[in-house]
């Protein structure tokens, strides 16, 4: 995060940049998941000021609004990150760090899920998880959590570069279930620990549990639970054993 | 190392009155073109909008013009909201701020700078702020924490909010450097958003 472009984070939430400044600044948001964060907690801050200036519209702006409404047709959703064309950049992609090349990769991906029974030799290269596998031969029975998980007919996956290393992460809504695929994790102090987080719309995150990468800096990290409306999860650096919130400077997002 | 988390339930069910329903649950069935949702929505978060977007373009014509166009851009693109990013209500009221200080700017980008000014320094943000309110418990929470912010911070965050002012307008009006009004804007939202517990 560069100290210069972090303190615009309050002008942006108030929207009290000028046009150059705020292209600047979101620009930097694209690559920085730290302060797309702070500035998502901000923002939410500065909406609770409206609390001082509530005032009920005038009866004839409901019928207004209400009538515009039928003329028009509500856009389509933006095209899925993992299948689409057009990703959601622009002015959507505060969290966009899910990389073009990854993206192209994984529709590759998904265009060999059809030959089932071959799909997780193809799955365990196009991932690059091939290493970790070969390191961790003895534990190969974990990856049948993944290849059981590719037979879900609404399989996902999106890769996000994080600081250090990247975190995949593969879930199934209908099955409830997901894993992250941890690689080139920097290792932690004895006294701490990462932790996964399921980041819901409005409540308090909800943990996935803890877990420390292998020496390599991988690690495989399964979760059920429901991911309806979710769209993104988190990791963080808590003291060992975890914490019951994340600790939001250590925080790196992973948009599913 | 399986982790299970809580299962939220959604009662996202067709049967349940739409006034029960989360903000997010009516924005997703506007999504769908259900219209009675989008007028519930509307019925939900238009106080909170059209008071704010009057607040900051002191008019009621244009207030209302202006809210009407925000209702329909969430309307527009009800399908793109993007639940990981944040609540209905702060996008609803990003969209809004954002359309409302767009207007004022452009309104007044004709105006002589010194007349700006004047009528600003004739004009007490704050103070203002606690007249036509309805007082409800959130609101006077609000006030509390805005009350506990240094009165720089306070000052520089509502001339920003509620003046529509950019971050160098304000410093000029405070005759401070702009690091200074970055700082404690900044500082002054850090500080809200401890007091208010939202999620970040």
């Amino acid at each position: 995060m560069t100290d210069e472009l972090n303190v615009l984070a309050g002008a942006y939430a108030l929207d009290a940049l000028d046009d150059g400044e705020r292209e600047v600044f979101e620009q930097h948001l694209r690559t920085c998941a730290e302060c797309a964060q702070e500035v998502r907690g901000l923002r939410e801050a500065a909406a609770e000021l409206s609390q001082l200036s509530q005032v009920s519209p005038p009866p004839r702006l409901r019928s207004a609004v209400l009538g515009a409404v039928t003329h028009s047709r509500p856009l389509p959703p933006l095209a899925d990150p993992v299948h689409g064309e057009a990703g959601e950049h622009g002015e959507h992609g505060e969290h966009g760090t899910v990389r073009p090349l990854r993206r192209a990769r994984s529709q590759s991906l998904w265009q060999g899920l059809a030959a089932a029974c071959a799909l997780i030799a193809v799955a365990v290269s196009v991932w690059g998880y091939s290493e970790h596998r070969q390191a961790q031969r003895a534990a190969s029975a974990r990856s049948s959590v993944v290849q059981s998980l590719l037979d879900a007919p609404d399989v996902r996956a999106t890769t996000t570069a994080m600081k250090q290393g990247e975190g995949t992460l593969i879930y199934s809504r209908k099955e409830r279930r997901l894993v992250l695929i941890g690689r080139g994790m920097p290792p932690l102090p004895g006294n701490q620990t990462y932790q996964l987080w399921l980041m819901t719309e409005t409540g308090a995150p909800i943990s996935g549990g803890v877990f420390r990468p292998d020496q390599a800096g991988n690690v495989e990290v399964p979760a059920s639970g429901n991911l309806d409306g979710v769209d993104q999860m988190g990791v963080s650096v808590e003291p060992a054993g975890g914490s019951a919130q994340p600790t939001p400077s250590t925080v790196q997002v992973l948009k599913l | 190392m399986t982790a299970m988390w809580f299962e939220r339930s959604r009662s996202g069910n067709a049967h349940a009155p739409l006034a029960a329903l989360t903000l997010e649950e009516l924005l997703a069935a506007a999504a769908r073109g259900d219209e009675q949702a989008f007028a519930e929505l509307y019925d939900q978060t238009s106080p909170r909008v059209y008071g704010m977007v009057l607040r900051v373009a002191r008019d009621p014509a244009q207030a209302a013009e202006v809210t009407q166009d925000i209702y329909l851009e969430v309307w527009r693109q009800s399908a793109r909201f993007d639940a990981g990013k944040g609540g209905v209500l702060p996008w609803l009221l990003m969209i809004a701020h954002r359309r409302a200080v767009d207007r004022v700017r452009s309104a007044q980008s004709s105006m002589a700078r010194d007349d700006r000014y004047a009528l600003l320094h004739e004009e007490r943000p704050y103070d203002s702020v606690s007249e036509q309110v309805q007082i409800s418990l959130e609101a006077q929470r609000v006030r509390k924490v805005l009350d506990d912010l240094t009165p720089a911070q306070r000052e520089a965050v509502t001339l920003a909010y509620f003046g529509g002012y950019t971050h160098t307008e304000v410093a000029q009006l405070l005759k401070v450097p702009l690091g200074t009004v970055k700082t404690r804007i900044r500082d002054g939202l850090i500080r809200m958003r401890d007091a208010l517990g939202v999620m970040a």
